[in-house]
């Protein structure tokens, strides 16, 4: 059944399903809003997160602006969701990048192929005349 | 010779044929963070600062892989070009990326640099903000001991950075000059036997300055940085000296100072306090009348007398106003001829437009502490940053490293090093690691620890992230709503990169 989000007696409420969004995402986006809202999550049944917000009495956030923070809400889950395919799929080759970039050349590989010059230079030359 | 190496059949290039993908929408992601910087306009910064201004929903489009080579060849080639997508599962210039990852962190290869001498802790101001405490008297207690100048030069030199330099802080540094003599021509006669360079820098009101003070500053190279607020009203405010202004004493030192020294030589930094948010132009335009090249736009720092007196105390929303308004005015001297920078946007523009970093001690991940600055105290304890020490000032002592009695390895390498180890990349704090703005920015467990009572912080009640997202987010706002701003800011950053 689908859920619908709602705002009632000061608490904003929003569904999200959890084939479609990660757990790390929905925390990763409650983190920033901490600093305004008492914030909740828990399961509304097996297949749904239920992500419930409410204002803290020292944020001095107005009724009428719940509704923009619901929205916002809504998109920054989205947001994170993205975030965390990102962070998640691009995980290995981020790792070998900085294993790369902090090595000592020991993890640098050989271009594919013959190393040579149309122009007609032979690197190698070009290396022993140096030494 | 060489038409034998053109007769080869495509030169070991492969056949156009083999690059055309049955399927246009396939390719892989690369690690890149996003950001949404007006209503229409989102940001895509990669692993090494690089980044595309895109309309608001292009990056879920990527990360859905909805970007087509052919319809959208454009953006395509932008992403391939800046890794932000590959064809293959691993780039084939992996070994460039890194090679550019490796020259972003460059500032790792020498370790520290900066090395603090609170020469010492004695001062004639009594500025109502002032980030350390202040004592007039007993010479023998609040000066560091030349015992100690010794073994802090030792560990200096112990230093793996090819190139050191040495400031003398205070109090004020200048009351304390005969120690600062001492320690000028000891660390030279070590650099010169240990091949080193040597930089040193004298922080200094400038009150005390006379001209045999700067005829042996010039003697030995030693650059000035003082300390200039704004405009008389300002400054005198600011800086309180007991019947005398702060103001012209300092106008007049840095006159004399140039004089001898030369313009270049003598810098001057100020701290916006509550007074000053309310005079930014006026403020601007005293350092450009003075002759400067620029102006570094710094709020106050949560440390010492500053956070403890109500005259000094402000929001972050009202130090962004004031910096917005001064950036403005800046602007208005370039667009008419005159170079003049601001500092704090030249540090994050440095990051954001060439492939370097820059040494700023508060924005470096891993942190600026330790690794690029250290403190020695004048009673001989060793300090993670000069705001550790004004910490220490408070009886509060947890970023001290040891003492000048310790051991390289125990200091620089000891159990307070590594418990502030853990958290000083922000790679891997919450709030950060997913922030398109992490290659700008950095760690600063100090200022975590000063304003929210641990090292790791949070971040959405952060000052230091909201005023650095806030002024990030704007100089890219400013560099895409008018070019002639972009324009100007690569001139700031080809000065001096």
């Amino acid at each position: 059944m689908a859920h619908k989000n709602f705002i009632k007696d000061n608490e904003i409420v929003v569904f999200a399903d959890t084939s479609l969004f990660s757990k790390d995402a929905v925390f990763k986006c409650l983190y920033w809003y901490g600093d305004k809202f008492h914030t909740n999550v828990s399961f509304s049944d097996s297949d749904t997160y239920k992500v419930a917000i409410t204002p803290l009495s020292s944020a001095n956030i107005k009724q009428d602006e719940l509704e923009l923070y619901q929205q916002k809400l809504e998109r920054d889950l989205v947001d994170f969701q993205l975030r965390d395919i990102v962070t998640k799929e691009t995980q290995n080759v981020r790792d070998l990048l900085i294993a790369k970039a902090f090595s000592n050349g020991e993890f640098d590989e050989e271009p594919i192929g013959e190393v040579s010059d149309p122009v007609g230079f032979d690197v190698n030359d070009i290396n022993h005349d140096r030494n | 010779m060489i038409e034998t190496k053109l007769d080869r059949k495509s030169r070991k290039f492969r056949d156009l044929s083999f690059y055309d993908y049955t399927d246009a929408n396939n390719y892989f992601l690369l690690p890149f963070r996003f950001h949404h910087l007006t209503q229409d306009k989102e940001i895509l910064v990669n692993e090494v600062g690089d980044f595309l201004i895109v309309p608001t929903g292009t990056a879920e489009t990527i990360i859905k892989r909805k970007i087509n080579k052919e319809a959208n060849s454009e953006l395509f080639g932008d992403l391939i070009a800046n890794f932000f997508i590959s064809e293959e599962q691993i780039p084939p210039l992996i070994d460039v990326y890194a090679t550019r990852y490796r020259t972003k962190k460059l500032f790792l290869n020498y370790f520290t640099g900066l090395h603090i001498f609170v020469i010492s802790l004695r001062c004639e101001h009594t500025c109502h903000y002032c980030q350390v405490s202040r004592v007039t008297e007993n010479r023998d207690k609040y000066d560091m001991s030349r015992y100690y100048i010794d073994k802090g030069i030792d560990i200096m030199f112990r230093s793996p950075n090819p190139h050191v330099t040495m400031e003398f802080q205070g109090g004020e540094a200048l009351l304390a000059f005969d120690n600062i003599k001492y320690a000028v021509e000891k660390a030279e006669r070590i650099a010169e036997e240990k091949g080193k360079g040597i930089t040193f820098v004298i922080c200094t009101n400038l009150v005390l300055v006379t001209e045999e003070i700067l005829y042996y500053c010039k003697e030995h190279s030693i650059l000035i940085s003082t300390s200039l607020d704004g405009p008389k009203f300002i400054h005198d405010s600011n800086r309180h000296k007991p019947h005398a202004s702060s103001y012209e004493l300092a106008i007049k030192g840095i006159e004399l100072s140039r004089q001898i020294l030369g313009g270049d030589r003598v810098s001057a930094l100020m701290t916006t306090t509550a007074l000053s948010l309310n005079y930014p132009i006026e403020i601007v335009e005293e350092y450009h009348n003075l002759g400067f090249q620029g102006i570094f736009l710094r709020n106050i720092s949560p440390y010492g007398f500053a956070l403890r007196t109500e005259k000094s105390k402000y929001e972050t929303d009202e130090f962004l106003t004031f910096y917005k308004i001064a950036l403005g005015k800046i602007l208005e001297y370039n667009f008419n001829g005159h170079h003049f920078t601001e500092e704090l946007a030249r540090i994050f523009l440095t990051k954001m437009l060439t492939p370097f970093n820059i040494g700023y001690v508060d924005l470096q991940s891993p942190a600026g502490l330790i690794n690029g600055v250290i403190v020695f105290n004048y009673d001989g304890g060793v300090y993670a940053t000069d705001e550790s020490r004004m910490l220490a000032e408070q009886k509060d002592f947890t970023f001290k490293l040891g003492t000048l009695e310790d051991s390289y390895n125990d200091i620089f390498f000891g159990k307070k090093a590594q418990e502030i180890s853990k958290i000083w990349a922000n790679e891997g704090l919450a709030g950060c690691s997913e922030c398109a703005f992490q290659q700008y920015c950095g760690a600063d467990p100090v200022h975590n620890w000063a304003t929210q009572g641990d090292m790791y912080g949070y971040r959405p009640t952060s000052n230091f992230c909201k005023k650095n997202m806030e002024i990030i987010r704007y100089l890219f706002e400013l560099m895409e709503s008018d070019l002639r701003i972009k324009r100007i800011f690569e001139r700031w950053v080809k000065q001096r990169s």
